[in-house]
């Protein structure tokens, strides 16, 4: 490739996959955003709909002996103290799950109940995931910083 | 006492570090060699001064005194030796006294320095490290002393969080801070190479062993990382796509391509603004790491207990360390050199080499956006979103598939104009393997498109390695004397980026065997029964309760065979921390060439049986064999002899 010719031929492929991959983030993000919602927040956005087609996180704390446990798979009750929604789930269970800890599930919301696809608790026994913090704090039930 | 002395030490080499980057700034200008000697005598004085500093917090936690609050946070008395240790850096002030030790060592190794390097240059790197040495101790005396004392010291430590006290936090924090602090000094080369115009051949001969200590500690500390995360349950597996992880990936890629184009600098004087704008970025990435994981703005899975003012401390860190030598850039890169008029080909090592940097820049971008969206969105208009794999394998993975495809080729391409004589009939050997290979995969059962692609991947790079190693290397050629010399011949035959790049293609059929040919079975089972997998047998025998050091726990023994021969036993358990009260699962984990055996137990008793979760992973231990391989291929190229490349020497001083 002679010099004069190269600037151009690398401007126009620098310009060719930059367009590419900005369309393929484009498309991505339209199809795999994962919106996060505490029980509430699903309430005053979807109301009374049974069915939500994108996958979706819920957040909140288990609720006190809401959890069984049968044949590996489990149901319980997420919380925020305000509106609960009922979690199934088929899988390992992180260490650190347990009633009363805040948790965030992630599945589909088929039926007004969700089908978790992954529960995920966190690598520190103090430690909130911010979302479950912030919607404890929206309703109140928020018991304070918790010490490190 | 002791811990004040560390605390009186930390703060002495704070106020020396302001002195001696003010002393540099002075002397900028200045054509008295006198001012580097003064510069090296704090490099080593630094260094003593911090690691002191460092040992006596290591004391602390190894004699456990608990009138210190971090050793009370995240020790216990009970605790086995290795994990008080660990258990220093297993926290945030911690990590940070292990970082600026880390940063000391390394500037009294370049200090050390005694080759062709300019005295100039040189003074220039030792300052630049000065100031981050300043800037970091800045934010652990301000935010996060480590020395801080209790009032009334308890009578026994909290106790690290049981998941924590595993040999992967022993190793995996120090050897990725190895990588992020390796950064810093390519970050240094680069703007001490900004301020004094000074960018040649020797400056890339020397930033090359640094890119890649640096590029070889991430890949090893990112492979553990990923290997602790998979035995661990809830983590998400292997490679999640959590912030966290990719905080950590975004500057593996961004070395990759300075290894890359650092290459191109040495060898034909080209890229030469470009090499040094990625290893500014290198460090800025490894920052923006480090805000991603302690201001806790982001949800991540492997998350701790986080501080918002630390955050913007680091922010602040961060703005500044990015800001300023990106002006400077903006200034100075001009100027760095006459772009030399070299032709090269189509297919060249320059073309591909300058397409590998394309592709891996616009693959960290997709992980940038990415991993910031959602922070944008949320403060944009207060939506609360996640981005996960779904995305990363529609965006990262088609922009890196082309990378692997000319990762193959490149090496055995020439530089310059003249193309290879053989280059086509190797294509065509390469060709005909991947596509052998891609019908025997088709044949699998459960081979799906998207199996067939990323292991066809595999072997077409698998192949391209081979080829070009025996065909580059000659090992009829070689000649046998000496075992040392030989090896010699080998290394200076490029025998790092074949063993590195082989690595890639060791972890691609990892990752196609983890990906698409997993099996999972699960079910209640009890005592005395057997599960087939395959053409084995796992049978229940035995459940035990026993205790640990400082824990109890309740483990169920599984005995694997085939036709009756033992093959191994596994005993997945449940552990119980009375200090945390918490209680943890440890999988069972039979890891074999072709594949893991994994057993998790589940809740029971002997009344209604125990539930049991097995999986079959196929391939999965090549997925952290192939980045042993990358790390091992970095090694090896540093020993390579520099002196056999041509040498064209160009000095463009300002």
């Amino acid at each position: 490739m002679k010099p004069k010719y190269r600037r151009l031929v690398i401007i126009t492929l620098i310009i060719i996959i930059l367009g590419i991959a900005t369309q393929l983030i484009l498309m991505a993000l339209k199809d795999n955003i994962i919106y996060f919602y505490s029980p509430n927040d699903l309430k005053l956005k979807y109301g009374e709909t049974k069915n939500i087609k994108n996958k979706i996180r819920i957040g909140g704390l288990v609720l006190e002996d809401s959890v069984i446990i049968e044949n590996n798979k489990t149901t319980f009750i997420i919380t925020d103290r305000s509106h609960q929604i009922k979690v199934y789930f088929d899988g390992s269970l992180p260490d650190l799950f347990r009633e009363g800890q805040g948790i965030i599930a992630e599945g589909t919301f088929i039926k007004n109940n969700l089908i978790a696809s992954q529960v995920l608790a966190k690598h520190d026994e103090n430690y909130m995931p911010p979302e479950v913090a912030e919607a404890l704090k929206k309703n109140g039930v928020w018991q304070g910083d918790i010490k490190q | 006492m002791i811990p004040e002395i560390g605390h009186i030490l930390l703060i002495i080499t704070f106020v020396s570090s302001f002195i001696q980057s003010i002393f540099w700034i002075i002397t900028l200008g200045s054509r008295n060699t006198v001012n580097l000697i003064i510069l090296q005598k704090f490099a080593v004085t630094n260094f003593i001064l911090i690691s002191s500093s460092f040992s006596i917090l290591l004391y602390s936690f190894i004699i456990s005194d608990f009138s210190l609050l971090i050793v009370t946070n995240n020790s216990h008395s009970l605790k086995p030796l290795i994990y008080k240790i660990s258990g220093l850096w297993g926290n945030h002030e911690g990590s940070l006294m292990l970082w600026t030790l880390i940063l000391t060592f390394f500037t009294y190794l370049i200090s050390r320095n005694k080759s062709q390097i300019s005295f100039k240059l040189l003074s220039s790197i030792l300052g630049v490290q000065t100031i981050i040495l300043f800037s970091f101790l800045a934010f652990i005396l301000f935010t996060s002393n480590p020395f801080e004392r209790l009032e009334t010291p308890p009578i026994d430590g909290k106790g690290l969080n049981p998941l924590l006290q595993d040999p992967g936090l022993a190793f995996h924090p120090p050897i990725l801070y190895l990588g992020y602090v390796g950064l810093s000094v390519s970050f240094s080369f680069a703007v001490a190479a900004l301020i004094t115009g000074e960018i040649n051949q020797i400056w890339a001969r020397q930033i090359r062993p640094w890119i890649t200590i640096a590029w070889s500690a991430l890949t090893l500390g990112i492979a553990l990382g990923s290997w602790w995360a998979y035995y661990e349950l809830g983590w998400g597996g292997w490679w999640f796509w959590d912030p966290v992880e990719n905080a950590s990936f975004m500057p593996w890629l961004i070395a990759t391509a300075l290894l890359h184009s650092v290459r191109l600098l040495e060898t034909r004087l080209i890229l030469v603004s470009w090499t040094v704008l990625l290893a500014i970025l290198g460090f800025s990435f490894s920052l923006l790491g480090t805000f991603i994981v302690r201001s806790g703005l982001l949800t991540s899975v492997h998350a701790f207990a986080t501080d918002p003012s630390r955050g913007i401390f680091i922010l602040i860190i961060l703005t500044i360390a990015t800001g300023v030598p990106l002006i400077l850039y903006a200034i100075r890169s001009s100027d760095l050199y006459t772009e030399k008029k070299i032709e090269f080909s189509v297919f060249s090592k320059e073309t591909a080499l300058l397409i590998n940097n394309l592709f891996l820049s616009t693959a960290t971008l997709t992980i940038l956006i990415g991993t910031l969206y959602p922070l944008f969105l949320d403060a944009f208009n207060g939506e609360k979103i996640s981005i996960g794999p779904a995305y990363y394998n529609a965006t990262f993975a088609p922009i890196m598939a082309p990378v692997i495809l000319i990762m193959a080729i490149a090496p055995f391409l020439n530089w310059g104009t003249k193309i290879n004589n053989n280059f086509s009939k190797k294509i065509l050997f390469i060709i005909f393997i991947t596509v052998l290979g891609a019908l025997v995969l088709s044949m699998i059962k459960g081979a799906t498109l998207f199996s067939i692609v990323c292991g066809s991947l595999s072997i077409w790079l698998f192949s391209g390695v081979l080829i070009n190693f025996i065909s580059q290397t000659k090992l009829n050629n070689l000649k046998k004397g000496e075992f040392r010399s030989w090896l010699n011949q080998l290394i200076n035959n490029n025998l790092g980026m074949h063993i590195a790049h082989l690595g890639v293609a060791v972890f691609l059929a990892g990752i196609t065997g983890e990906q698409f040919f997993k099996t999972e079975i699960n079910g209640r089972k009890n005592i005395g029964d057997i599960i087939k997998i395959g053409d084995r047998f796992l049978k229940f025998d035995d459940i035990k309760f026993e205790s640990g050091p400082n824990y109890k726990s309740e483990m169920a023994i599984f005995t694997l065979s085939k036709n009756n021969n033992l093959i191994d036993t596994l005993k997945p358990e449940k552990r119980f921390y009375p200090v945390q009260q918490t209680q943890t699962t440890e999988a069972a984990i039979l890891s074999e060439f072709f594949g893991d055996t994994y057993l998790v137990l589940g809740d029971g008793n002997k009344e209604i049986g125990w539930s049991v979760r097995l999986y079959y992973n196929p391939l999965v231990s090549w997925i952290w064999g192939g980045a042993c391989l990358m790390a091992l291929g970095g090694i090896i190229s540093i020993f390579r002899n520099r002196k056999t490349k041509p040498n064209i020497i160009i000095r463009n001083t300002i």
